[in-house]
């Protein structure tokens, strides 16, 4: 089943691209959404199984491959709105079109391949098409955006190849090179640490660029600024969670071994870093998207010092991932409608954002409060798990640290939210016609799953988190 | 041989650092690939046929004539004829020198992790890490769009090198990948640095800019 739907997104991707008809190209993306809830459907049953030589059920990949369908559903409806408002010509639409179902498919490919050489190849192929994507408005911008992404993405992937070839060094020692995940696992500790060590490190610093951390975040924030909103809502949400699961694979591979307290050391130095880097940067920033970029820069070096406390901080890691990709894209698809009605996406011309549109200003204002992690977000529970991690870990000096930038972040947030959203300061002309009560509903829906996940932990999102990092060591 | 061609490959890395003609560094990087195509072909010539066939056409074919003279084309109308680094000429020849030296003590310095043929992979090694920092120290050292290119190409062969230490062991998925890496980067960079000449007066990163906080 999952050859023929990368058989069939192949071919998708290429009817999309051929066929120069605005309503065939959108109908193509809604038909390949439909294909993805069929490989769901199909896949959910054999939860943990492997398929064959090369992929497997796992739930982990499952978790995400539900919210990659989600968010790929929404951002194909946004994505007619958006064709509909600027008259976008018919050969940008079917190589963005073309472009959307082969990022995903390869996205597909990462969540569910069980072999590190496939992995790496799939995450190569989220850069070309991810670069497809970031190219859409054809401006100097875009042109910048994507020249920088592929340059540092190919870097990145190179090194972080050299990371998988260093596993083949250390394989080689054992006398075989057998790349799946569970082969790699089972004979971990026969395995030179020095090799794991560097395998681990450049893999780290390779996919890096895809989880925007340090060390290669740059980039990362340019594309979510010079990209559509839905490419932006994509970048910061399940790619990120695409780069999560690639370094989770080495990981949790190399995790039976000692070599657990300096992967963990490692994890948690990206993460304060990075963390660090988006408090500065977040306090003089001017552009919305931007904005948000470094929002989710924050919540991904959030999702790394939990995971790096290891037993509460992995279920935390994960909880926020889920809920930080459903809510980051709600607020970047309300950006698209925000820049349609101001013409503008600097703060100091938008403003009384829900005066002017309140069921856009909502879905700001919901958004903020969930991103900034207060009740009743569900984002509050799953910071509160990693500061419980972090305690549980005697980290108190961390703990202090993370709470003072975080607060820093809120604050950087706030004034510039806060502003858009209440205050009487903008200078743009205001085009109501860019408004879309139905584009804003979704998004809600987005914003609400959170505030049920927050408010109910529902056993069903629990148990599944639960049984796919109970690999993990306790 | 397996020597003479990896102490060759090293000084062309040295020579990279000190040309001034983007001309020279296409003909450089095709001298890389023939390089790497004597080294794959001496270090894997007992693996069987089809691979090794696939193996050599991808370093003569497509890294010692493709690539260099797809980069040539794509430049030949272009305003930037020198490289425009802030370190020039001797000093990073030095600076070069001091990487090679440095990843050869490095390669050294792990000589014992390597059980296997330990003495044969500290060369590969040396080469390999020498090639990688090259690249990158020629990404940081030149402001030419151009150079920015070679400098990925560089660290792909040195990341080629290093596959070349694992032996015989899985060379048709190293090579397919670094393969579809190169084909793929390169071809759409070419693509998209076709494109800067509507938008840039010359191939200056400097350009690059617009995006800031």
């Amino acid at each position: 089943m999952i050859y023929l739907f990368f058989i069939l997104t192949a071919v998708f991707s290429i009817l999309t691209y051929s066929i120069r008809r605005r309503s065939v190209s959108h109908i193509l993306v809604f038909l390949y959404v439909i294909l993805m809830i069929g490989l769901g459907i199909n896949l959910w049953p054999q939860a943990g199984l492997q398929l064959n030589e090369y992929f497997f059920s796992d739930r982990l990949g499952l978790i995400f491959y539900f919210i990659l369908i989600l968010v790929s559903l929404f951002s194909a409806i946004h994505y007619v709105k958006f064709v509909e408002d600027r008259n976008v010509k018919i050969t940008d639409v079917a190589l963005h079109n073309a472009g959307t179902i082969f990022f995903t498919g390869a996205m597909v490919g990462v969540l569910f391949t069980s072999h590190f050489g496939v992995l790496w190849a799939f995450m190569e192929a989220t850069t070309l098409g991810a670069s497809i994507l970031i190219y859409h408005d054809r401006n100097q911008d875009a042109l910048e955006a994507t020249w920088k992404y592929l340059y540092v993405c190919s870097i990145g992937i190179a090194i972080a190849f050299a990371g998988v070839l260093f596993l083949g060094f250390a394989a080689q020692q054992v006398g075989h090179v057998d790349f799946t995940f569970s082969a790699i696992k089972r004979e971990a500790n026969q395995l030179n640490t020095v090799w794991l060590k560097a395998c681990f490190l450049l893999v780290v610093t390779g996919f890096s660029v895809k989880m925007g951390l340090v060390p290669l975040f740059n980039v990362d924030i340019d594309a979510k600024d010079a990209s559509p909103s839905q490419v932006g809502a994509s970048l910061s949400s399940v790619l990120m969670n695409s780069g999560f699961i690639a370094i989770y694979r080495f990981y949790e591979a190399f995790s039976g071994t000692s070599l657990l307290p300096w992967m963990n050391k490692l994890l948690m130095i990206v993460g304060l870093l990075s963390l660090f880097f988006a408090a500065v940067y977040i306090l003089r920033v001017k552009n919305v998207k931007r904005m948000f970029a470094y929002s989710s820069m924050e919540h991904a070096s959030l999702v790394m010092i939990a995971f790096s406390c290891g037993g509460l901080g992995y279920f935390a890691a994960i909880l926020h991932l889920v809920m930080h990709s459903l809510v980051k894209s709600s607020l970047f698809f309300q950006v698209s409608q925000m820049h349609r009605i101001f013409d503008s996406k600097l703060d100091e011309k938008i403003g009384s954002y829900l005066r002017v549109n309140p069921l856009g200003g909502l879905v700001m204002l919901l958004g903020f409060l969930s991103i900034i992690a207060m009740p009743p977000s569900g984002m509050l529970i799953s910071e509160l798990y990693m500061f419980q991690a972090l305690v549980a870990k005697n980290y108190w000096w961390i703990a202090l640290i993370v709470l003072l930038l975080v607060l820093i972040i809120i604050y950087g947030l706030a004034i510039k939210m806060l502003g858009i959203i209440f205050l009487k300061k903008s200078t743009a002309s205001i085009n109501m016609h860019g408004a879309s009560p139905y584009e804003s509903i979704m998004q809600l829906v987005l914003i609400v799953i959170v505030f049920y996940i927050g408010l109910f932990r529902p056993p069903f999102i629990v148990d599944t988190i639960l049984l796919a990092i109970k690999t993990l060591p306790s | 041989m397996i020597n003479f061609l990896i102490v060759l490959f090293i000084i062309s890395l040295i020579y990279l650092a000190k040309v001034e003609m983007v001309k020279s560094y296409f003909t450089l990087l095709a001298l890389q690939g023939i390089l790497l195509f004597g080294l794959a072909y001496f270090e894997l010539k007992e693996i069987d046929l089809i691979h090794l066939i696939f193996i050599l056409l991808e370093t003569l074919v497509f890294k010692a004539i493709f690539v260099p003279l797809f980069l040539q084309r794509i430049t030949k109308n272009r305003n930037h004829r020198h490289h425009n680094g802030p370190m020039k000429g001797y000093y990073s020849v030095f600076i070069t020198a001091l990487i090679v030296i440095g990843c050869f003590m490095i390669s050294y310095a792990i000589h014992d992790e390597l059980t296997i043929d330990a003495d044969h992979q500290v060369k590969y090694f040396t080469a390999a890490i020498s090639s990688i920092l090259v690249g990158l120290f020629i990404a940081i050292n030149n402001r030419d769009l151009v150079t920015h290119l070679i400098s990925y190409l560089v660290i792909e062969n040195g990341i080629f090198l290093l596959s070349l230490a694992l032996g015989a062991e899985m060379p048709m998925f190293v090579n397919s990948a670094i393969l579809l890496d190169i084909f793929t980067s390169v071809l759409i960079m070419g693509i998209f640095f076709n494109k800067m000449k509507d938008y840039f007066q010359n191939a200056d990163t400097g350009q690059l800019s617009q995006l800031k906080d």
